[in-house]
């Protein structure tokens, strides 16, 4: 440290001291008669300033800005490498932000590692009083429970409409530490009628407006006060850029609550799993009636990775981040490939330069730095640009409004670990690209003859492993272009064309009575029913596509007394659902007005036959469950639940009226003569005349089935763009190979065409130089892709095999045809050349 | 390091030689090279190309301390000091050398 301190204190001053120093020894020796010394000042010097400079580093600038004056000159150059690591950066970026937020992201609560989310009961809920007695456990500093589903009903002066809230308990802001923008969160101490608004909300229908603290919102046909707005980065606790419109706290009795608990401080995750053992055990005292608290509790963070741990699906969603990153990261490969390709076209003009200095004393490894730093340089200013460019893309990303009716929001900040990944980034960049060439320049430059040609080899080597690269990104970009074709055309099981649903959300105090929802879905049916225009009108429970209840449980059959445990999809639905849906009815009959009363009936798909009824005559199967018996009317064809992509799954209907369970949410469906878009206004107008307080959603059944569609055709979008790039950056790497391997054979080809050779001749030996690079690239791209892409299988539609011949003899047509593109200059400029001219050339 | 012919016993005793004639009081560069070349009865010549490189690493080393004064026919000159560093290493490399040169002798006594 002394020693740095005092080369950087003397740093200035150095030069003339030491002249002074000499002068005056020279002098010195002069005076008193001695011979004058003739030494070399300059040695000494050198020798000096080798000890007292700090080498390294003034080497490293010297070098950068040296490399900075030669990029400046040769721009086009510059510009084409920095636009190819920018893209490459750039696309790296983007989706490793987007994947550190949707995988990693901390949900916005104070000290959230301290902050875990408890499953108790094998359910992600439990009942409220659950939560009390983790309360008085005494065990956590706090817990508390929330509710993400709900759909709140606003009446915002003209309209009454749904919007998504998170109910929450009394104690949800004070335990959790929520950071709050305006306003305040609330205590216990608060009334029940109190809400807090999400950012984007507030922005959007206040617009921003300060003074809405203190105004009431009707929500429920009550009058809620605002109390506080959340920041605009507000992350919730579900996660996943989940952000609903409105926090209120509990306001259905008895709604079943998320738990998530407050650890206190210094208490590690093991203690507390230790603890949650006796809660639990307190819980099966409490709860003797009910099985549901036997099984263990389980206990996970809610941030960071181990957040993932309690998805099941985020397994599939981080697996499809990394083939994400994966491809994006083979971009960046082509990109770097790309600028390596014209820094050896560049060092092939500077191997006279380098050789006089060679010559000149100068060290490999001071040449090898020296030639570093020019792709060190690129890269870095590569990186900035790409990160300014990912920014860009992020922001356009988040700001797109997804088609799926849940709202999600993504904050994507650059944070430390993005800033790192860039960096790595450009690590990475500047070895790949200048590595290489660097090495081949300066251990050439004194081999004369062979250099060129040896230069050209590596370079027709990096096109080939680029074309290579290509084909397997292309390839993925394919097989997903093909799974939203195939997908597209595969049949959900019902109607999507003509037909229209409805969401209806009834206040909840009102309409808890019993018979009260059948009621109003009679009537409801009744009116869209008498629509003009309607063929069949229908209310269920479930929507395919919308959500899904799934049973499991043990069944009897009376006849033979056999026990078999099932588990299928469970909808109550009105006699009409078949119809409207369009579902085919395979045997039996459909629900009747008489199935409200009397036996209770159920009808089944033919999954559902097939798994569990075996060989026995379907309809007219009896079986008994907790309910009593019930006996099997009809048989029906399958929908899809969920995704497209799922097999096909056993399925029950239980008439709508038998069907008495609290929920006061109602779907309805109606199929249309005419397009279906034209009913949604007379379909709101029927359900309003029936219940005017009541939240509705009205849409098409193909815009509301956007959910299902997503992941593939987000899948396509993204990897048919990544595969776009890729094929970009390669033919841009071949056209580069091909025109200077063009300009070095200008003397050769004026010689052929002087004596005899023919433009097709000449055309055809440049193309076959082209043609070479891509066979061999895209053998060995083939046989990669082929290894690589089987666990691409989990994203694809079931029957679309990673090993697609369509998928890939597309790919191979589509990179021959850039590849014939790619040439057409060069082989251009091969033809145009002037033998008298080329034999005069260098 | 430049390259240099000389072996490093020479830099070595280059740099003991300039500390020794430093014990005797601070001096210029070319007072050091006289001193040198006097004490050792006009044998050693000291070349100011080796004298201040010498010169120089002893100050980053901590050996020496400098700084400008007037010297004796009053023109501007840097002074060099011996630190108590300086003194300290004198005892070491004295040994070493003494021990060297012995050595040295024996070999070519017999």
């Amino acid at each position: 440290m002394a020693k740095w301190w005092k080369k950087l204190s003397r740093r200035g001053r150095l030069e003339q001291d030491l002249a002074a120093e000499l002068e005056f020894h020279r002098e010195m020796a002069g005076v008193n008669g001695g011979t004058i010394p003739l030494g070399n000042a300059g040695l000494i010097q050198e020798e000096i300033y080798d000890a007292w400079r700090f080498n390294g580093i003034e080497n490293l600038w010297r070098d950068l800005s040296y490399a900075a004056r030669g990029l400046w000159r040769s721009k086009g150059f510059a510009l084409s490498a920095l636009l190819s690591l920018g893209l490459g950066i750039g696309v790296n970026t983007a989706m490793f932000s987007l994947a550190v937020e949707f995988l990693l992201s901390q949900p916005s609560v104070r000290e959230a590692e301290r902050v875990v989310y408890i499953r108790v009961g094998g359910g992600s809920h439990a009942e409220p009083r659950v939560v009390e007695i983790f309360n008085q456990s005494g065990v956590f500093e706090g817990v508390v429970g929330e509710n993400d589903e709900p759909a709140i009903n606003w009446n915002d002066g003209t309209e009454t409409k749904p919007i998504f809230a998170t109910q929450g308990t009394k104690n949800y802001f004070q335990v959790l530490g929520v950071p709050v923008a305006l306003g305040r969160g609330w205590t216990v101490s608060d009334l029940d009628d109190v809400v807090v608004l999400q950012h984007r909300f507030w922005m959007r229908h206040f617009n921003g407006d300060r003074g809405v603290l203190g105004k009431t919102m009707v929500l429920n046909g009550r009058a809620y006060t605002v109390l506080g707005v959340l920041p605009e980065g507000h992350r919730t606790l579900m996660g996943f850029g989940y952000s609903p419109d409105v926090f209120v706290p509990q306001f259905v009795e008895g709604t079943n609550l998320a738990i998530y608990a407050r650890l206190k401080p210094g208490m590690g995750l093991g203690e507390a799993k230790a603890a949650l053992v006796t809660i639990t055990a307190r819980l099966r005292d409490e709860f003797k009636d009910q099985n549901r608290y036997r099984s263990p509790g389980e206990m996970t963070p809610v941030g960071g990775i181990a957040r993932l741990q309690q998805e099941r699906q985020a397994l599939t969603i981080a697996a499809f981040f990394l083939v994400l990153l994966v491809l994006v990261g083979l971009v960046l490969l082509i990109a770097c490939v790309n600028v390596a390709g014209m820094l050896l076209a560049r060092a092939s003009a500077r191997t006279q330069e380098i050789a006089i200095r060679l010559s000149l004393g100068a060290s490999r490894g001071r040449l090898f730095q020296q030639l570093l730093a020019e792709s060190m340089l690129l890269a870095t200013v590569g990186t900035a640009v790409g990160f300014a460019m990912a920014m860009m893309m992020v922001k356009l990303i988040a700001a797109i409004p997804l088609p799926i009716p849940i709202p999600i929001r993504l904050h994507v900040e650059p944070d430390w670990r993005v800033v790192a990944y860039a960096a790595a980034l450009a690590v990475a960049a500047t070895l790949a690209s200048g590595l290489a060439p660097a090495w081949q320049t300066v251990k050439d430059s004194l081999a004369a003859d062979l250099r060129k040609e040896r230069r050209l080899r590596l370079r027709r080597g990096l096109v080939v492993a680029q074309v290579a690269v290509s084909f397997v990104v292309l390839v993925t970009g394919a097989l997903f272009l093909r799974s939203l074709m195939q997908s597209a055309s595969l049949s959900p099981g019902f109607d999507v064309r003509m037909t229209a649903r409805a969401a209806a959300h009834m206040p909840p105090g009102a309409y808890a009575a019993k018979g009260r929802m059948w009621a109003y879905s009679e009537r409801a049916v009744q009116e869209l029913a008498a629509l003009p225009g309607v063929e069949a009108a229908a209310a269920a429970r479930i929507i395919p596509f919308n959500d899904a209840t799934s049973h499991g449980l043990n069944i009897t059959f009376p006849d033979t007394g056999e026990k078999r445990q099932v588990r299928y999809h469970w909808n109550a639905v009105t006699p009409d659902y078949f119809k409207a849906m369009s579902i085919p009815v395979s045997a039996g009959r459909v629900f009747v007005e008489r199935d409200g009363s009397g036996p209770r009936v159920v009808v089944v798909n033919r999954t559902f036959v097939r798994k569990f009824l075996h060989d026995r005559q379907a309809v007219g199967a009896k079986f008994s469950f907790d309910g009593g018996m019930r006996e099997v009317v009809g048989v029906v064809e399958g929908t899809k639940v969920m995704t497209m992509g799922e097999e096909a799954q056993p399925q029950m209907y239980e008439p709508l009226e038998r069907a008495a369970d609290g929920r006061t949410k109602m779907h309805f469906v109606v199929k249309s003569a005419t397009p279906p878009g034209g009913q949604l206004r007379a379909m709101r107008e029927a359900l309003r005349r029936v219940e005017p307080s009541a939240g509705l959603e009205v849409a098409t059944m193909y815009n509301s089935m956007g959910l299902a569609m997503l992941p593939s055709q987000v899948g396509a979008i993204l990897m048919g763009a990544i595969g776009l790039v890729g094929l970009l950056l390669a033919s841009i790497g071949l056209y580069g190979v091909l025109a200077y391997a063009v300009a070095r054979r200008t003397r050769e080809i004026g010689i052929r065409m002087a004596i005899g050779a023919t433009a097709p001749q000449i055309c055809a030996m440049v193309l076959s130089d082209a043609g070479w690079m891509v066979v061999i690239g895209s053998g060995i791209g083939l046989a990669v892709a082929m290894l690589v892409t089987e666990p691409l299988s989990m994203f694809l539609v079931p029957g679309l095999s990673p090993k697609d011949p369509a998928s890939f003899v597309a790919v191979a047509v589509v990179l021959g045809a850039s590849a014939l593109l790619a040439a057409l200059g060069p082989v251009r400029r091969a033809v145009g050349i002037d033998p008298m001219k080329a034999l005069r050339w260098e | 390091m430049a390259k240099s012919d000389q072996p490093a016993l020479l830099q070595g005793t280059l740099e003991l030689l300039i500390l020794h004639a430093l014990g005797r009081g601070p001096m210029h560069g070319y007072a050091i090279a006289q001193t040198i070349h006097l004490l050792s009865d006009e044998v050693l010549k000291v070349e100011e190309g080796s004298l201040y490189p010498a010169l120089y690493r002893l100050e980053l080393d901590g050996a020496v301390s400098s700084s400008w004064g007037v010297s004796e026919n009053n023109r501007k000159a840097k002074f060099y000091e011996i630190t108590r560093r300086g003194r300290k290493l004198i005892a070491a490399q004295q040994e070493t050398w003494s021990r060297l040169s012995s050595a040295v002798d024996r070999v070519l006594a017999r």
